[in-house]
């Protein structure tokens, strides 16, 4: 399949529940998705056998915006589709993709320490690459995280 | 005149363990967090091409059984408690040489929220070797330095901090080459 192709079959795919969707760059498709029809249109894409998921990254909007998007990117040859998943910074929640792709355990261990959203069911919640005495509620990739948050904490 | 006789075999046996200690500091090399880089150069500088058994210098795996424990890389929040632990395993007297800009200050990764920030932060550092990375010349530069420390020719309880290196060794060498050819 060529990189058109693919794109265009997930385009198809997709359309259920796609609710904006975009070109970035050519190759690229990025749709948003709404929280409680991520799994519907994972497992959409899976059940298609269209490629696999590459990563899981996070983006904050920053504490004006008060929003979270939750990034999946799923790569099939040179095609690249992300879902854009948008959470309020206060309340983010995203159900888990592990009935899907039962990989994605690490990928969500690292988003939920990084940023600070929550994966429902999903089944390991352990900290991934922060240390084990890291304060709650600290999430170093969010916008609003500063060092003065560690002072006293995880070490010095 | 009385003689001491435990004072004298005690300082004999210093003697001989001070001198047994300059003529085999064996090694243990940590990285707590080095991009790799200054662990290669370390690595090179174990090469029979440096030939630092001259030295008496031996890389040792374990830390009960190493004598100078050669930090690399800025400590990070993980590996902090990871490093004091090798270093609370290794016999005193013990010593620390830090090896290139991160390990001396945090470096790059300095504020960073997953670093403490250089080896002092956490362990008592003896030698300190800037560079990024530092050339093997620098790093037996400083355990060389640590030694002659040892053996008693400085006496000052400062940290031995090796010079920055040259920006740019080629150039650097070609203009020691000039000065000597226009000396003679």
């Amino acid at each position: 399949m060529s990189t058109e192709t693919c794109l265009q079959t997930a385009t198809e795919l997709l359309a259920t529940w796609t609710q904006e969707s975009a070109e970035p760059e050519p190759g690229r498709v990025d749709v948003v998705i709404a929280p409680e029809d991520l799994i519907a249109a994972a497992s959409a894409l899976m059940d298609a056998r269209w490629g696999y998921l590459t990563a899981i990254t996070g983006l904050d909007l920053g504490p004006d915006d008060g929003r979270l998007e939750v990034l999946y990117h799923f790569a099939c040859g040179a095609a690249i589709v992300t879902f854009r998943v948008r959470v309020p910074r206060e309340d983010a929640k995203v159900p888990s993709l592990v009935s899907v792709i039962p990989s994605v355990s690490f990928f969500e261990r690292e988003l939920m320490e990084m940023f600070g959203v929550v994966c429902e069911g999903t089944p390991n919640t352990d900290k991934l690459f922060l240390p084990e005495d890291w304060p709650d509620g600290v999430y170093p990739l969010r916008k609003d995280f500063s060092m003065e948050q560690l002072d006293g904490q995880a070490g010095e | 005149m009385t003689l001491n006789l435990d004072q004298t075999w005690q300082s004999v046996l210093d003697k001989l363990r001070s001198w047994a200690r300059i003529n085999s500091p064996w090694v243990i090399h940590f990285n707590s967090g080095s991009c790799n880089g200054c662990d290669i150069e370390i690595l090179a500088t174990l090469t029979p091409r440096y030939d630092v058994e001259r030295f008496g210098i031996k890389l040792e795996g374990s830390p009960r059984h190493a004598d100078v424990l050669i930090c690399t890389g800025p400590v990070t929040r993980q590996a902090r408690d990871r490093l004091v632990r090798i270093y609370e395993q290794m016999p005193e007297p013990k010593f620390v040489i830090a090896v290139g800009s991160c390990a001396l200050s945090g470096g790059a990764f300095r504020g960073c929220y997953n670093i403490m920030g250089g080896i002092d932060q956490v362990i008592p550092v003896d030698a300190y070797v800037p560079g990024c990375p530092p050339r093997p010349e620098a790093i037996i530069d400083g355990v060389v330095k640590l030694l002659a420390k040892l053996q008693g020719h400085d006496i000052s309880t400062e940290p031995i901090v090796i010079g920055e290196p040259v920006a740019d060794p080629v150039a650097a060498e070609a203009q020691e080459t000039e000065e000597e050819a226009s000396a003679t």
